[in-house]
């Protein structure tokens, strides 16, 4: 158990500054994600943490201690690769007993923790056997299994269920976030998706280029995005952008229909003819279908339709913006049919065009 | 079947072709030397060569016999399995470190090294063990054939220290080891198949190597293949002699090889270490 926290951290490979300029504080027993578009420096960053990456300026604090020259033998953390990289010539039990003999623990003690771990991830059944004879997801439980009977200090994720189907996926997605709750030790899970973050995450960073974007709490993420980028990279499907203009108290889309500014947090601060160009973000779920003709909405055709079961996801074009909603099925909508959307009060954001940033 | 047969390719063709010529090649000499071993002196340069002979064990007695044979075998498992010894001890660290950090100089400096004729370096080399007064000792053997034995153990080792997935070893390191825990306890138990070959391979040459032998070594110290030369000239070549003291030599690295042939193939293919 320990807190992270990077100051001024700079990471260059040869030419290549795959971390500018970077600040993060990981409080004690926190469940961290970091997600970023791949190449974003993600794993980069949780290995720089694990050790297994110099640094090229700034400082990394594991606890009390800087641990800027430490070895990763020596940082006492453990990590889940994408890979697993489990030992291939060890058995389950003498891959999770590896790290806890190198300590120095004693055998009982080793035994005890391998079977309350092998109990948690119910793995109890194949520790005599060597990862070539295990499945995907069983040798992902193993990788697991390893870093909980150590204990440490931090736990680092890469990526950990990239390698599994999407339905295992689901499922030790759920699983990890009860052994998450269950250990309460400080963890940083590097994942792409960003339905990982968000299911799983107390707090989420969002990262491009190096650069941390947004870091918050999932709903804070997902509802007060800071930029185009974060809006637009959590969420699924993703949230819709539209250019629009100040027009008195509302706001007009490219087709001339508009929305209420009072519908849309942050318009209070803008004033009309400002010379600014300004974008409309509302996610698809934000986006009711009214049926046609009711005098309020934006009117829109539908251009393709892939129902979901719970919902319906509406494919559709406005102005030159390609966009989703996501509405009730009971709309019972086919492609070509006519169809008023109504933005939920309160939901929607602005965006500078220019600078990407939210305008509160 | 019948199917298959109309349809052979001109390349399995060729192929089956070339497989009997190099076959041929290769065989003939062998066959050749192991029966005239066992043929009596006067047959042995028979012309043309006979097939039907009573075969006799008379060169091998007279081996024995006639020259300190068992002595150059001990002093030829002597040299050869210290070298190889050593070829495996500083190669295989050597071979893991190359592959792990990418610095690959040390193994090109070693492969120019083992390529140039070994006569570029007898001459430093005798000067050198004259001066420390190591002519005919086994230590000037030894050493020397470490410098054969080195460089194939540490090209023979590469491939398979790359085929060692980097998470493996970084999971290593997390899991608290250093340099040498992770060569002996991850990196060398995942290449054994790599570590046999090398030692048969560098075991062999080793074995085979001859030039050093025959300038560094004195009566004592000889190897086999060193003294094999004593029964070529003085006067009357002992053809007989020289075929069974050439069977016996040969015999070790055949019976390696085919013991270890299937192991040997796959390594020589194939370094990759599978999860
Ligand atoms: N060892 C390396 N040498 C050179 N460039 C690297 C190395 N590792 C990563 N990179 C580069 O750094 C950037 C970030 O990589 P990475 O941290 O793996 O991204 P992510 O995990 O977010 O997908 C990428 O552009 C990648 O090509
Ligand atoms: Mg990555």
């Amino acid at each position: 158990m320990a807190s992270i926290s990077l100051r001024k951290l700079v990471k260059k490979f040869g030419e290549l500054t795959v971390i500018p300029d970077l600040d993060l504080e990981i409080p004690d027993r926190e469940f961290v994600v970091l997600v970023g578009p791949s190449g974003c420096g993600k794993s980069t960053l949780l290995r720089i943490l694990a050790g297994l990456e110099t640094i090229d300026g700034g400082e990394v604090m594991i606890g009390e201690e800087r641990v800027n020259g430490v070895p990763a033998a020596k940082r006492d953390i453990a990590m889940v690769f994408q890979d697993y990289a489990l030992y291939p010539h060890m058995t389950v039990r003498q891959n999770m007993a590896f790290a806890l003999e190198n300590k120095g623990a004693d055998k009982a003690e080793i035994e005890r923790r391998i079977t309350e771990a092998s109990r948690l991830l119910d793995i109890g059944d194949y520790l005599d056997r060597r990862p070539k004879a295990l499945s995907g997801g069983q040798r992902q439980r193993v990788a697991m299994g390893r870093a909980i009977v150590r204990d440490p200090k931090v736990f680092l994720f890469d990526e950990p269920l990239s390698n599994l189907d999407a339905k295992l996926r689901a499922a030790v997605r759920a699983e990890i976030k009860a052994l998450a709750q269950k250990i309460r030790t400080t963890m940083v899970f590097v994942t792409h998706d960003q339905i990982e973050a968000m299911t799983m995450a107390d707090r989420i960073v969002v990262m491009k280029a190096g650069v941390i974007q947004q870091v918050g709490k999932p709903e804070e993420i997902y509802e007060r995005p800071v930029n185009m980028f974060v809006a637009g990279f959590i969420g699924s499907p993703a949230m819709n952008f539209f250019p629009v203009t100040v027009e008195g108290d509302d706001l007009r889309l490219q087709t001339g229909d508009t929305v209420p500014g009072h519908a849309v947090p942050g318009f209070a601060t803008l004033s009309a003819g400002q010379d600014r160009q300004i974008v409309l973000g509302i996610r698809p779920e934000h986006l009711d279908g009214a049926g046609e003709g009711k005098g309020e909405g934006v009117p829109i055709t539908v251009d393709l339709v892939e129902p979901l079961g719970s919902d319906t996801l509406i494919h559709f074009t406005l102005g030159d913006v390609a966009a989703i909603a996501r509405v009730s099925p009971d709309l019972r909508l086919a492609p070509g049919d006519r169809v008023s959307l109504v933005p939920a009060p309160g939901k929607a954001r602005l965006f500078d065009a220019e600078s990407g940033k939210a305008i509160q | 079947m019948r199917a298959r047969s109309f349809s052979v390719p001109w390349f399995t063709v060729l192929n089956v072709i070339q497989l009997t010529i190099a076959g041929i090649v290769v065989i003939t000499p062998t066959l050749w030397m192991v029966l005239s071993s066992f043929k009596p002196s006067f047959e042995v340069t028979a012309y043309p060569p006979t097939l039907i002979f009573s075969p006799t064990l008379e060169n091998y007695a007279s081996l024995s016999q006639t020259t300190p044979f068992l002595h150059y075998a001990f002093n030829s498992v002597l040299v050869t399995v210290s070298s190889t010894l050593i070829g495996i001890l500083l190669g295989a660290p050597a071979a893991f470190v190359v592959s792990w950090t990418r610095i690959t100089w040390p193994a090109i400096v070693s492969l120019v090294a083992r390529m140039a004729p070994g006569t570029l370096f007898l001459l430093p080399w005798y000067v050198m063990f004259r001066h420390f007064d190591m002519i005919g000792s086994y230590w000037s053997l030894i050493l020397t054939h470490a410098v054969i034995t080195l460089p194939i153990v540490l090209w023979v080792m590469l491939p398979f220290f790359d085929g060692i997935p980097r998470s493996v070893i970084e999971a290593a390191q997390i899991d608290g080891c250093g340099p040498i825990k992770i060569f002996r306890r991850i990196a060398v138990p995942l290449v054994s198949t790599g570590i046999a070959v090398a030692s048969i391979l560098a075991f062999v040459f080793s074995w085979n190597y001859f030039l050093f032998a025959l300038v560094l070594s004195n009566a004592q110290t000889k190897t086999l293949v060193a003294a094999s030369f004593n029964f070529i000239g003085e006067g009357a070549t002992n053809w007989g002699g020289l075929m069974a003291a050439a069977t016996l030599i040969a015999l070790p690295p055949l019976i390696l090889a085919v013991v270890v042939q299937r192991w040997l193939v796959s390594g020589l293919t194939l370094g990759a270490v599978k999860g």
